[in-house]
């Protein structure tokens, strides 16, 4: 019974540390997601990601794929852009997404967030650019 | 009126984020209570000892203890929130948490997940393999990367 009562105690400690965490997130995003369409444009062609990929990428690294799931899902179809720049932008969003909150939460518990968003938005480059290349070449 | 219309739209956003912050902390509740009483429980009972001996063999390519695992799967198959009441209890070292956050900050809650993917047109199963292997040979790589400096 003893170890129920901790296990309940620490979890709910856990849950108040999130709770903190989440809370300032999920009413950021509110703001956020108003704030959409003013976004800067700037071209990005290197990883033969447009101007279109931008919105759905951008929602994708700061809010994840579980929340952003709407407007990344809207913003792929409504622009038509093609499978290849759709493929790229899902590569990229694999590797790195939810950048704040997956980070604080493994925070939390003791990990090196530095070094995870480092890594994260390291691998996600070179895998997008290889990616592209190697899509680019089999293409033409 | 302007004013009104601004005050009007700044509580909007911020009862709907309250809203959604609060729903999210409830479907963690349901989570992270229930998987930390279960590891809690088998820790006192030796049972991870068992589960920890088995996995050994595969975690020590990522220079984690055999528990981590129960740690990774329930990441890969629930969520963020499950993988930590798992791994809290478990008392890692900075170095352990930051390749298990890696690994699975690379691919978790593939159950809900990889629909998304799928719905934007993608082809999802190279992308739901292609994270899985990503997220272990990064695991390995920080290990390796970790242990050299």
């Amino acid at each position: 019974m003893d170890i129920i009562l901790t296990a309940l105690k620490n979890s709910a400690m856990l849950t108040g540390q999130l709770l903190l965490i989440i809370l300032p997130l999920t009413i950021s995003y509110e703001f956020l997601k108003h704030k959409q369409k003013t976004l800067e444009e700037k071209t990005w062609r290197v990883f033969g990601i447009t101007q279109n990929g931008l919105v759905p990428l951008i929602t994708g690294v700061i809010i994840g794929l579980t929340y952003g799931a709407g407007v990344i899902i809207h913003s792929i179809r409504s622009s038509n852009m093609d499978k290849r720049e759709a493929f790229l932008i899902m590569l990229f969003l694999s590797i790195c997404h939810a950048i704040i909150e997956d980070t604080l939460i493994f925070v939390v518990i003791g990990a090196n967030g530095i070094i995870l968003v480092a890594i994260r938005f390291f691998l996600a480059f070179i895998f997008t650019y290889f990616a592209y290349r190697w899509l680019f070449f089999k293409k033409s | 009126m302007l004013k009104e219309k601004q005050k009007n739209y700044f509580l909007n956003n911020l009862k709907k984020g309250l809203f959604n912050g609060l729903s999210v902390t409830l479907l963690m509740v349901k989570v992270i209570i229930p998987c930390y009483i279960i590891i809690e429980l088998i820790k006192h009972f030796g049972i991870i000892r068992v589960i920890g001996n088995f996995f050994r063999p595969f975690m020590k390519y990522f220079g984690l203890p055999g528990e981590a695992a129960i740690g990774i799967i329930a990441g890969y198959t629930i969520n963020l929130y499950a993988a930590i009441a798992v791994l809290s209890p478990l008392k890692l070292s900075t170095k352990d948490i930051t390749i298990v956050a890696l690994i699975l900050g690379i691919s978790h809650s593939l159950s809900v997940e990889t629909p998304v993917t799928q719905k934007t047109g993608v082809n999802s199963w190279m992308l739901f393999c292609l994270r899985i292997l990503l997220s272990l040979l990064a695991g390995v790589g920080l290990n390796l990367i970790w242990t050299l400096f």
